[in-house]
């Protein structure tokens, strides 16, 4: 090491982190990240901060019919409300969208039964969601087409983004198996 | 320190600086590197094995927290865009180079193939890069590793291709298929975009910098933003104005050659802000061809499953991204443009499904739709060679300075007549090649993206024409030289970090040969 400081010369260096530590040894060895250390799920706050009590209950309502618990949980069951809150927070376009949105479904909702969506019979609450997925379905990119077509269009993104790049979504359900560290790459070619 | 003039004064850290710096401090000739940014320690300061769940924003971001220095926009830190480069290693051919002689379109290069293939070969000698000898004539192959096996997606993609008459190839990356020199072989952790922390993957500051600081013949000047490259009244650049990232204040390194390397458009936009009495439009600009001819990569792309693999359950293929291409077969074929494109596939990162909230349906049918199509997942993406032309430029724009009160680069790009009959045409057989694999098809793209910039600053034989010659030298001044991708006169559809390294060899050897001849300084 001192061999090496003799040699070395750092120009505009800042303190002492940029004298470069680099030594071969130490750069290609082992390290944190092929410990096998379990990568965990950041802990977001419980509840909402940004969106209100009932919209945060309908929104978490629309996102566990869009991706339901099966044979592994559902959105909500995997933080997928937590992250749209956090998603609210950081863009006032969405937040408006998502706001705008839950009231329009409230109003359908009290035309048709007199009750808000949360209320509803989950049978009741598809045969709403479904049609307007349908029309949302067929809108080419987020930004056009109605209000409520946007809104779904949005919440069923923030659903998918949020559901498979969580722990549940990424790992248990498309059993992601990838970040290790491989002798070789397995030959497909038999 | 202030007072040390050294031999030659490399702006830029990365795959071109870094490499030609290293070859001159081998060669004896001390070398003072410039670089924006702080040192990056690629073992620990990447982001190289998260997942998008340990971020709120679901996000890997590319640096650890409290790593500032580094963005791919403008790449500050010791080693540049090769730290978060993809690392695939083309050799252009004759026909890359002397273009202009097959189809009359672009402009040839001042050079050919004969003239590189040994600094090629250097290169991979050094670097080490993986690939097949596949002896096509149009794909010149080199020294190379084994090859990576292709995935079980990209055979399928081989086979539907060989239908169609079209070949698959194995990819070429400077990336390590076999241990050596002191690195590890890849590990196929598939995140190599997020800098690779064991250095099986090339980066220029532990491949090239790091071993050169041992010669005593290198010096790197951290933090330092170039400014402007100093000229005399004698018309000999003398030196570069930095500023220091952090306090601003403003300095002066000395040197008896300049090399502006720091990535294409900004190489650019320091010679056009280093105004002087000789030249008032630019350093090197008596031409006023700086700017023009920015020629980057068009890129466009499918998205799409392969029906043999949907529902085929999870396999770790993520490998080291792409493993697989498609070289140019059009100049065999008939056609209504000149030049060429080929295809990268495959290189998506299995953590981000941003693809999943484009299937259609609710409920559990959705969820297992996106769960069944997750293993069959391909994107293919074609790059095209761009024809330079007069809307496509490089300037500054004033009236926007960044922190450190300069100016920032602005680029004009418009596709030509002859850009969009190659995008509608690779787009096309990309169409062809995916369905002749089985594929249910879920987006095509459009419209053309811009990617790999090149040119701005080209080499030619006529200095009224272009800004420096085959050594990357000035034509106008002597002792100035800009070795990275704004000199290429034209692109090729293959990427060209190769090329640039292969450039920086060849012009370190003729600058340490000038400096000893005492013709440079």
């Amino acid at each position: 090491m001192s061999g090496r400081r003799e040699t070395l010369k750092i120009l505009g260096a800042i303190g002492a982190t940029c004298a470069t530590p680099y030594s071969s040894n130490e750069l290609y060895g082992q390290h944190a990240g092929h410990d096998g250390a379990p990568l965990v799920q950041i802990q977001m706050p419980a509840g909402p901060k940004t969106l209100t009590a009932a919209e945060y209950a309908l929104l978490s309502r629309m996102a566990d019919l869009i991706i339901p618990a099966t044979d592994t949980p559902g959105a909500v069951a995997a933080g997928v409300p937590r992250y749209m809150d956090y998603v609210a927070a950081v863009n006032a376009g969405m937040r408006q969208l998502l706001a705008k949105g839950c009231q329009w479904l409230d109003a359908q909702c009290g035309k048709a039964h007199g009750k808000r969506f949360v209320e509803l019979d989950e049978a009741a609450q598809v045969a709403l969601l479904e049609p307007l997925c349908a029309r949302a379905d067929r809108l080419a990119v987020l930004g056009q087409g109605a209000m409520e077509e946007r809104f779904f269009k949005a919440v069923k993104s923030l659903t998918a983004d949020g559901y498979f790049t969580s722990k549940t979504g990424l790992v248990d359900t498309l059993r992601y198996t990838g970040n290790t560290v491989m002798g070789e790459y397995p030959s497909c070619e038999g | 320190m202030a007072d040390t003039i050294f031999d030659v004064v490399v702006v830029g850290s990365g795959a071109s600086g870094g490499t030609l710096a290293a070859h001159l401090a081998g060669m004896g000739v001390n070398v003072a590197v410039l670089e924006g940014g702080p040192p990056i320690n690629t073992r620990t300061d990447f982001n190289t094995h998260a997942m998008p769940f340990q971020f709120p924003n679901r996000h890997i971001p590319t640096m650890k927290p409290g790593k500032q220095g580094f963005q791919s926009e403008r790449a500050r830190g010791v080693g540049g865009k090769s730290l978060t480069w993809n690392a695939v290693a083309w050799r252009l051919s004759e026909r890359d180079f002397q273009g202009r002689a097959h189809d009359g379109a672009g402009e040839n290069w001042p050079l050919h193939y004969a003239d590189m293939a040994p600094w090629y070969e250097k290169i991979e000698r050094e670097v080490g890069v993986c690939g097949n000898l596949d002896g096509l004539a149009d794909l010149p192959d080199g020294i190379f590793q084994p090859p990576v096996p292709m995935k079980c997606t990209d055979l399928a993609v081989k086979r539907g291709a060989a239908k169609l008459g079209v070949k698959v190839i194995h990819v070429r990356k400077a990336t390590l298929s076999r241990a050596r020199g002191g690195r590890p072989a890849c590990h196929f952790c598939g995140n190599c975009m997020a800098g690779c922390d064991v250095v099986a993957k090339y980066n220029s500051a532990d491949v090239h910098l790091r071993p050169a600081l041992k010669t005593g013949k290198l010096a790197i000047f951290h933090n330092s933003i170039a400014r402007a490259v100093n000229v005399s009244n004698e018309n000999r650049v003398t030196g570069v104005t930095y500023l220091n990232r952090e306090t601003k204040a403003e300095s002066v390194v000395r040197g008896r050659v300049v090399v502006v390397s720091c990535a294409c458009v900004q190489s650019v936009a320091l010679l056009l802000m280093s105004k002087s009495r000789l030249y008032p439009d630019g350093l090197g600009n008596s031409s006023g061809h700086l700017g023009k001819h920015f020629i980057p990569h068009f890129t466009g792309g499918v998205q799409c499953f392969l029906k043999e693999f949907i529902g085929k359950g999870g396999v770790n293929d993520e490998g080291f991204l792409d493993h697989a291409y498609v070289p140019s077969f059009m100049h065999a074929r008939q056609r209504d443009y000149a030049r060429s494109f080929g295809v990268q596939f495959n290189y998506q990162n299995h953590r981000a499904v941003g693809w999943a909230r484009n299937l259609p349906g609710m409920g559990k049918a959705f969820k297992e739709s996106v769960r069944e199509r997750y293993p069959a997942f391909l994107t293919f993406s074609p790059y095209g060679e761009m024809l330079p032309n007069e809307k496509s430029y490089v300037d500054l724009d004033w009236t926007k300075l960044d922190d450190h009160g300069l100016p920032m680069a602005r680029r004009h790009l418009h596709w030509g007549e002859n850009d969009w009959k190659i995008f509608r045409d690779m787009t096309a057989w990309s169409v062809r090649i995916l369905e002749a694999s089985g594929v249910e098809i879920l987006n095509v793209n459009q419209q053309p993206a811009a990617n790999h910039e090149l040119g701005g600053a080209r080499m030619g034989a006529d200095a009224k024409t272009s800004v420096v010659n085959q050594w990357c030298q000035s034509h106008d001044v002597k002792n100035l030289f800009v070795v990275d991708g704004s000199v290429f006169p034209s692109a090729s559809e293959k990427n060209p970090t190769h090329t640039m390294m292969a450039l920086a060899a060849r012009t370190a050897s003729y600058i340490a040969e000038g400096l000893r001849k005492k013709e440079l300084a």
